[in-house]
């Protein structure tokens, strides 16, 4: 209790020193509401959870302010966003530093200019800001890093001898050995496009070895012929026959997809690694919970990408409405947010994955297993790929793409098709 | 002979009528029957399980988290609204249009049933915009007005065939003895509309009880939210537990059941007489 | 009297709040929605006006044209599968007497009063491959293979079950009162005529309906034109566009695309369509009634 009170006078006044500096002081006295608009529905696990306890603190420490909380799943979120944008923000919002969100967003000018200065302390890995920049101006916190990965079942492999694929041509067996047994190999969200967008990414990285220049070149060109996104595209296509997802991958959601992974219906999971907290959910079956391991997209045979060259990226992140008309107070409280004994470790702490600061800090050794894992992956990594290619370009290339992908998949379009409907969605 | 043929037709007829009640049953017994049980039980086969434990936490969790009776209140008040506005409008505008003398009655009247033609979702893009400029959106005005103007053109259309069966008569009497015309409207004539009253009520509540486009489009904070919300807002919270989202499915589901099963009766016939002058 | 019935005053004050709810509500979105359709207007920042470039771009469009044909696939659904159903259970049901009849009509009409959000939600259970209702009732009977139902061939019809399924109750409340309304001599008349049920329901009930046919006909056509709300929450128009609707596209493009210009024009060509289908509809018919 003692170190909760200190640690959190510790807060305060950092706080009050990192809000100085810019902003007059706000009356105490004075009622403040904030109204945060955030993409974490769920606020009992996970990264919703860490935001909703910080939340809580906020409003403990701060008696005049009240934070009122929208929350939204991520496809309804970012609808709504767009809504909001035409006039009229909340104060505090999740965005996204990627260009198919933030481009368009920036130039309407509804998000505020912040001091990058002030986070000079903050330590934030390095270059994890780029993403929320224009024109070298400051517009949002990064809040996590992520990174694509498999998740598994870690008994359910072991009880029936399953070998972690070393290449991609090894998967495609292993889901033909897991389909024998009548599970399902491996859960995709494939509804909702984004996730089958960052797994051809994946592909693409460990075929060309890296993606950022392939990416924005095809993008500024309108061009995805080139060879790395045909090749990933077919093995997309093999990997769908060769019954590596779920039937009906493409019209599943997050939830059911997440939902056959967590109740041993499926083998495998691919998904980012901020679902690490699946290791903590009391919902879920504590013989899986506690079994959920990782490993990244294996190398593809020929392909120039190795093991350690991951898909990772800073996505999700925070900023404050440029017409709020309690900005100062919003700032504050993102300030307060972004403190390193807040997100980042309350979100270590809630087994959410790596964060956008430098957590070493708080590592204690008791992380869960899932964890450790996912920071041997991020610390062992010889290259991160960056944003994913559905988030590379404007938004009517992302809609494009997202639904373009699951008609490429399922075998309704062919693989020239697709990349010939992707390429003309970016002019 | 004659008998035994009417048997068999008689049996036929029944299996009919039940399978078709089966099929518009079941999916809503399953409902009922995994909302009780642990969410892990659904992975298990078998069309119908006895849950090991009942678990009604499912509908606690559901009937607290999911600000279930707030969104009730919600959807009850702006549904009865609603259902007012369109009615005192569309009895006086029909009155208007039917009974007195002006020359560009008709014209009025075929303006306001244009409504019908038009599909309610195409205004939603510009009705944000609209509402947004005048601050209306997340105000309960921002579903009143637009559930009320697309339930308009249908009342509009009721209350006038059935004025037509009022004798005119009456109000001639009326006016004798010096009413003027509100009081026609509100005290003779809107009392023998009570059969047509019923039938709009009925429409516009069904109409715009299960309404959730809009209401997601335009209202953000909890505040006037209806109870649709209860289930998109769920599936995201316990995105990992399909035993609550069946229970707060279920629970959604309730309220509009239970009234629909109390007046059958009366709402079977308020539909079917809309249904057979509209 | 006639100076009574005819005071201007009164009957603007009493037409007046009908006319502002209709400017209001429809007529100014629609004019803002026909001005947006001239612009590239992305939803925020600046609109400028590039003529009639989106309706030339919608020409070409191929999800817009196949969000309208998947409107005719449902309409042709409706009219061939749920309104002849719907039809015959009337039939049947008005051959019953007694609580039997109340009761199995106030079953069918369930469906109808829960929420659209609660039907679609509920549905994506049913058809889930790996453990949805469907496939269990299936392998109940001895198949065990798993179908796809939102596969991207068949992901329209399945759609169609859901909203047939929704809707049966409504159609067949309908056509149970149409039943209900022919006047019994007519049946009598038949009956002396040595007439079967068959022929009675071909001969005397058919014709009889014919009126409350053609106005269930027109329901289901501009309701499957209409339809956003059941494939918004179960397919939201996937995988790929084949479940895609008009309305469901035009909201997507305006929020998810950022082409609020574009989502505009599309809203402006629907309304057309909407209108004038619905005027060809009531020619139709109403030349039918005059012969």
């Amino acid at each position: 209790m003692k170190k909760k009170a200190l640690s959190a006078m510790l807060a305060a006044a950092m706080a009050a020193t990192s809000v100085l500096g810019s902003v007059a002081v706000v009356n105490a006295e004075e009622e403040v509401t904030l109204k945060l608009f955030s993409n974490l529905p769920d606020r009992k696990n996970g990264q919703g959870l860490v935001e909703q306890m910080i939340i809580d603190e906020y409003m403990a420490e701060n008696p005049n302010v009240k934070i009122e909380v929208e929350a939204l799943d991520e496809e309804a979120y970012k609808t709504k966003f767009k809504a909001y944008a035409m006039d009229g923000m909340p104060d505090v919002v999740s965005i996204w530093g990627q260009p198919a969100f933030l481009d368009e967003v920036l130039e309407a000018g509804v998000l505020a200019e912040l001091n990058e200065a002030d986070y000079a302390d903050y330590a934030f890995v390095e270059g994890s800001l780029e993403g929320f920049k224009k024109d070298d101006k400051l517009y949002g916190l990064p809040r996590n890093t992520d990174i694509a990965v498999i998740y598994y079942n870690q008994k359910m492999f072991e009880d029936n001898g399953w070998e972690i694929p070393a290449t991609y041509d090894d998967l495609l067996t292993l889901a033909g050995t897991i389909r024998e047994s009548d599970i399902i190999p491996m859960a995709m969200d494939g509804g909702d496009g984004w996730p089958m967008a960052v797994y051809l990414s994946d592909l693409v990285n460990k075929i060309n070895g890296s993606t950022k220049d392939l990416f924005a070149e095809a993008i500024a060109n309108g061009d995805f012929t080139a060879d790395p996104f045909k090749q990933a595209t077919d093995l997309m296509r093999q990997s769908v026959e060769a019954g590596l997802f779920q039937d009906g991958y493409d019209s599943q959601d997050y939830g059911t997809a997440m939902n056959l992974f967590t109740n041993g219906q499926a083998a495998m999971f691919y998904m980012g690694s901020w679902e690490a907290s699946m290791a903590l959910n009391e919902d879920i079956p504590e013989e899986i919970r506690t079994n959920i391991r990782v490993f990244t997209m294996p190398v593809v045979d020929g392909g120039q990408g190795g093991a350690n060259d991951i898909a990772a990226w800073n996505g999700g992140g925070y900023a404050v409405s440029a017409t709020s008309e309690v900005q100062e107070e919003a700032v504050k409280f993102l300030n307060y947010m972004y403190q390193p004994d807040k997100l980042s470790k309350y979100g270590w702490e809630n087994g959410v994955g790596l964060s956008a600061q430098d957590q070493t800090a708080y590592m204690t050794g008791e992380e869960t297993e899932l964890q450790k894992q996912i920071v041997e992956i991020a610390t062992g990594a010889t290259s991160l790929s960056g944003t994913p290619v559905n988030d590379c370009g404007p938004s009517a290339f992302k809609t494009c793409i997202e639904s373009e992908i699951q008609n490429v998949t399922n075998g309704t379009s062919t693989v020239d098709d697709f990349l010939a409907t992707i390429g003309k969605a970016c002019q | 002979m004659k008998t035994k043929k009417l048997s068999v037709g008689k049996v036929v007829l029944w299996v009919i009528l039940i399978i078709v009640a089966v099929i518009q049953i079941f999916p809503l017994i399953w409902l009922l029957d995994f909302s009780l049980a642990s969410s892990n039980e659904m992975f298990t086969s078998g069309l119908l399980i006895i849950p090991e434990k009942i678990q009604w936490g499912n509908y606690v969790k559901a009937f607290v988290d999911g600000h279930f009776l707030q969104y009730l209140k919600n959807s009850v008040l702006i549904n009865g609204l609603a259902v007012i506005f369109v009615i005192l409008i569309s009895i006086m505008a029909a009155y208007a249009c039917h009974r007195m003398h002006w020359k560009l009655s008709t014209t009025v009247k075929t303006i306001l049933l244009l409504g019908m033609m038009i599909p309610i979702h195409a205004t939603l893009l510009p009705n944000y915009k609209i509402y947004n400029m005048l601050g209306l959106t997340d105000t309960i005005w921002a579903l009143l007005i637009p559930y009320v103007a697309f339930s308009l053109p249908q009342a509009m259309f009721l209350m006038t065939s059935f004025l037509d069966s009022i004798p005119i008569e009456l109000e001639e009497a009326a006016v004798m003895d010096g009413c003027g015309i509100y009081r026609i409207v509100f005290q003779i004539v809107t009392p023998m509309l009570k059969p047509s009253i019923a039938t709009v009520s009925i429409m516009t509540f069904l109409n715009n009880w299960n309404e959730f486009m809009m209401a997601s489009t335009y209202l953000s904070s909890p505040k006037w939210k209806t109870l649709p919300f209860s289930v998109l807002e769920f599936t995201g919270q316990y995105s990992s537990n399909y035993a609550v989202q069946f229970a707060v499915m279920a629970l959604t589901a309730a309220p509009a059941v239970i009234v629909y099963v109390i007046l059958n009766k009366h709402i079977t016939k308020g539909v079917a007489m809309g249904a057979v002058k509209g | 009297m006639k100076k009574l019935y005819s005071n201007k005053l009164v009957i603007t004050s009493l037409v007046l709040p009908g006319l502002l709810v209709f400017v209001f509500a429809i007529l100014a979105p629609i004019c803002l929605s026909v001005y947006y359709g001239f612009t590239d207007y992305s939803g925020m920042g600046k609109a400028t006006f590039i003529g009639i470039e989106n309706y030339r771009a919608l020409m070409q469009d191929k999800t817009f044209w196949k969000s309208l044909w998947h409107s005719v696939l449902l309409a042709i659904g409706f009219i061939c599968i749920q309104h002849p159903l719907a039809m015959i259970v009337a039939a049947v049901l008005d051959k019953l007497q007694g609580k039997a009849e109340g009761f199995f009509r106030c079953v069918y009409f369930i469906p109808n009063v829960i929420s659209v959000a609660v039907i679609a939600y509920l549905w994506k259970f049913i058809y889930n491959p790996d453990f949805g209702l469907l496939n269990n009732v299936l392998k109940a009977f001895g198949y065990t293979g798993k179908i796809n139902w939102f596969d991207s061939k068949i992901a329209i019809w399945s759609v169609l079950i859901v909203l047939i399924w929704h809707g049966f109750g409504w159609g067949m409340l309908i056509y149970y009162t149409g039943i209900k309304n022919i006047d019994p001599v007519l049946y009598e008349a038949a009956a002396i005529d040595g007439a079967n049920q068959k022929q009675i329901f071909l001969k005397v009930t058919l014709p009889q309906m014919k009126s409350v046919i053609q106005v269930n006909v027109t329901m289901a056509i501009i309701s499957a034109l209409k339809q956003m709300e059941t494939v918004y929450l179960l397919t939201n128009g996937g995988p790929g566009d084949s479940t895609q609707f008009t309305a469901n596209y035009l909201y997507q493009q305006a929020f998810k695309a950022f082409k609020y210009g574009y989502g505009n024009a599309i809203s402006v060509v629907f309304i057309i369509i909407c209108i004038l289908i619905t005027v060809l509809l009531n020619t139709i018919f109403a030349d039918r009634d005059k012969r």
